[in-house]
């Protein structure tokens, strides 16, 4: 007997009892379907977070911080830093370097009216928002003028303006820091939903290094941010300069090159989330072994149902490798089946997923191509033995079982 | 040729050895007609299942066309139950929820035997047996007299030597039964052994030789007065 008659066999019998075998199916189901979207939020996870700590420095961008702020927490102002303009005037003489920016960060307190918060405030030059990561979404940007006529202007993150103004027009309005008035001009989201806007908040402040370096004279610059020319080695050149900042520094550890920081803890995190998403994998694989229990319970069921069936069978010459493979082609489709349908459903959820949160779930081909081998295995080894109690009926015995 | 040398069966029953055969001396040529009748439970339908290779004799020897066959595999066994043997029982064994041309093609199906030619062979025979227009009933949609023909042609398909009937009219009322019959006498005269074991003296009465069991006994061999 070969194959496709098994299938058409398998397929009649399942079709005569369709709720039975689709309940069946539903277990491998949702079992497939929970593991892949589990590897598929995890992968999904994963990008994200490395993306969001190492993608924060273009490939062309340099980020060198003082040691002092890879400490946990924020800086407080006042808290001293030590990037000042001999180290700018170093780190602009290498070859290579296109510009260098200082941008500010740190945590301080606005007002509007009543109403106050705790912000962190970012400064720096007019194009802070391509170095701070943010877009413009009302009103705009404060432009190279504001920099250089030392503007009291503000651009305030979409949730600050929320806390502050509801749903009113926040432009216009005058907020205070430390007691300057500034203008509200923009209000910003950030580039993109990301972690890193979790973890520093989302209530953001950005002001022009210049009006900071007015309202708070104690601040310096807590990032140089180096953009580097057009087919120059960047790592390289980010060693040289954090070298030559060091030496000037009189110590061989008083700036460091945060874009490989990022790179190690994005390591770090990647190996963190694949265990993760590996234990979560193995509790959704209980859920798979639940349904492969299920097939089993239903061959036996089926199995003892059709007990003359099979002694008919017999009767008209099947073989006992004709019996079992009956049984194991029938389990093998119902888990295949569930298998199918289970990575469809993974597949929709982690589009679902990506649509909705921006988290760039995906299921590699490799992972769906598994779990499709995975499932119709479940069938071989949930069916083996209701297959073989098939075979090895006596004939006589299932001819007259009723 | 089938030849039986004292053939036993016993059961055991909790720590009882129950003889349900004792001694069985059975010889069938090819292209007779045998029928078997005896009380209820005398061993009949053992008997024919020893004959059919769905069962093993407790002792003695069985030979079909001149070897034993107790020692043979499994799997030679089926080939010989599909390819040599064809069976009807009383309660006909149709497979449920397969149609009528389904269940003829099923021995074909186990003997490799290529799609179109199974279904225009199935055909054929459902034809033989005036059940063509029934083709793609299921044996739930078939009247007992007309699931019986359903079983013979399929206890045909492959074409068998042997045909071993248990009380193939024993559920049939009396004129379905003589068809059923006719059909049997029909395939007797084109050549196939044909074994008949019945309760209905008419039925026993197309027999060329009427073996009488009792108690797991073949007591007695009558040839009816007038064969057919
Ligand atoms: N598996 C078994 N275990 C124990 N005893 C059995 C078994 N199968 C059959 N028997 C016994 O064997 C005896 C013969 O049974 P068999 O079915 O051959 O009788 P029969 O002649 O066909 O009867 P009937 O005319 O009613 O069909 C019976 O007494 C029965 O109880
Ligand atoms: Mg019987």
């Amino acid at each position: 007997m070969n194959l496709d008659e098994m299938l058409r066999m398998a397929l009649a019998s399942l079709a005569a009892n369709k709720t039975r075998a689709f309940l069946t199916m539903l277990g491998i189901w949702i079992g497939v379907a929970s593991i892949l979207a589990i590897v598929a939020i995890g992968n999904g996870g994963k990008a994200l977070v490395i993306g969001e700590i190492s993608g924060g420095n273009q490939s062309n961008v340099i980020q060198i911080v003082p040691r002092e702020l890879v400490a946990p927490g924020l800086p407080q102002p006042g808290q001293v830093l030590s990037i000042d303009d001999s180290d700018l005037a170093i780190t602009a003489s290498f070859s290579g370097v296109e510009s260098v920016n200082e941008t500010f960060y740190g945590t301080a307190v606005v007002q509007s009216g009543d109403k106050s918060d705790n912000v962190t405030l970012f400064a720096g030059p007019a194009d802070l928002d391509r170095l701070a990561r943010f877009v413009v979404v009302r009103g705009h940007m404060f432009t190279a003028e504001d920099v250089l006529s030392h503007g009291n202007v503000a651009v305030i993150s979409q949730s600050l303006a929320n806390k502050l103004f509801g749903s009113g027009n926040p432009l216009g309005a005058i907020i205070t820091l430390s007691g300057v008035p500034l203008e509200v001009i923009g209000v910003a989201q950030p580039e993109q939903a990301s972690l890193y806007s979790l973890v520093m908040g989302s209530d953001n402040l950005y002001i022009p290094d210049t009006t900071c370096e007015d309202i708070f004279p104690n601040w310096t610059a807590s990032e140089m941010d180096v953009v580097v020319q057009p087919g120059v080695d960047v790592q390289s050149l980010a060693n040289r300069i954090v070298l030559a900042l060091n030496i000037h520094a009189g110590d061989p550890t008083a700036f460091i090159d945060s874009s490989g920081l990022a790179a190690s803890v994005a390591a770090l995190v990647g190996k963190v989330t694949t265990i993760l998403t590996a234990v979560i994998g193995a509790v959704a694989g209980i859920a798979l072994l639940v349904g492969g229990v299920g097939v089993m319970n239903i061959m036996l069921v089926s199995v003892t149902e059709r007990t003359q069936e099979i002694g008919i069978r017999v009767s008209l010459g099947a073989r006992k490798r004709d019996i079992v493979l009956q049984f194991l082609v029938e389990s093998m489709v119902i888990t295949s089946m569930g298998g199918v349908a289970g990575i469809a459903t993974g597949v929709v959820v982690s589009a679902a997923l990506r649509a909705l949160t921006g988290i760039p779930a995906f299921v590699p081909w490799t992972v769906g191509a598994l779990a499709f081998v995975f499932s119709a295995a479940i069938g071989v080894v949930c069916g083996l033995y209701p297959a073989a109690k098939a075979a090895n009926l006596h004939p006589v015995d299932a001819l007259r079982y009723e | 040729m089938i030849r039986l040398v004292g053939v036993t069966k016993s059961y055991t029953v909790g720590d009882q050895l129950v003889p349900v055969l004792k001694g069985i001396h059975l010889e069938v040529h090819p292209g007779e007609f045998v029928a078997v009748m005896g009380p209820s439970g005398s061993g009949k339908s053992t008997l024919m299942h020893i004959l059919g290779l769905l069962d093993r004799p407790t002792s003695g020897d069985y030979e079909l066309n001149g070897a034993s066959v107790l020692h043979l595999p499994s799997n030679e066994l089926a080939r010989l139950r599909n390819q040599h043997i064809g069976f009807v029982f009383q309660n006909f064994h149709l497979i449920p929820r397969m149609s009528a041309v389904r269940n003829v093609e099923l021995p074909m199906v186990y003997a490799g035997v290529p799609r179109s030619k199974r279904r225009a062979r199935a055909m054929e025979l459902l034809e033989m047996v005036g059940m063509a227009n029934r083709a793609h009933h299921l044996p739930n949609e078939l009247s007992g007299g007309q699931r019986q023909r359903v079983a013979i042609a399929r206890a045909l398909a492959n074409d068998p030597a042997v045909l071993l009937a248990d009380e193939p009219t024993g559920a049939l009322d009396q004129q379905t039964g003589g068809e059923i019959l006719r059909i049997l006498q029909d395939l007797h005269a084109d050549g196939r052994t044909v074994m008949v074991i019945t309760h209905d003296p008419r039925v026993a009465r197309a027999g060329q030789r009427i073996l009488h069991m009792v108690d797991g006994e073949i007591v007695r061999e009558e040839v009816p007065d007038e064969p057919r």
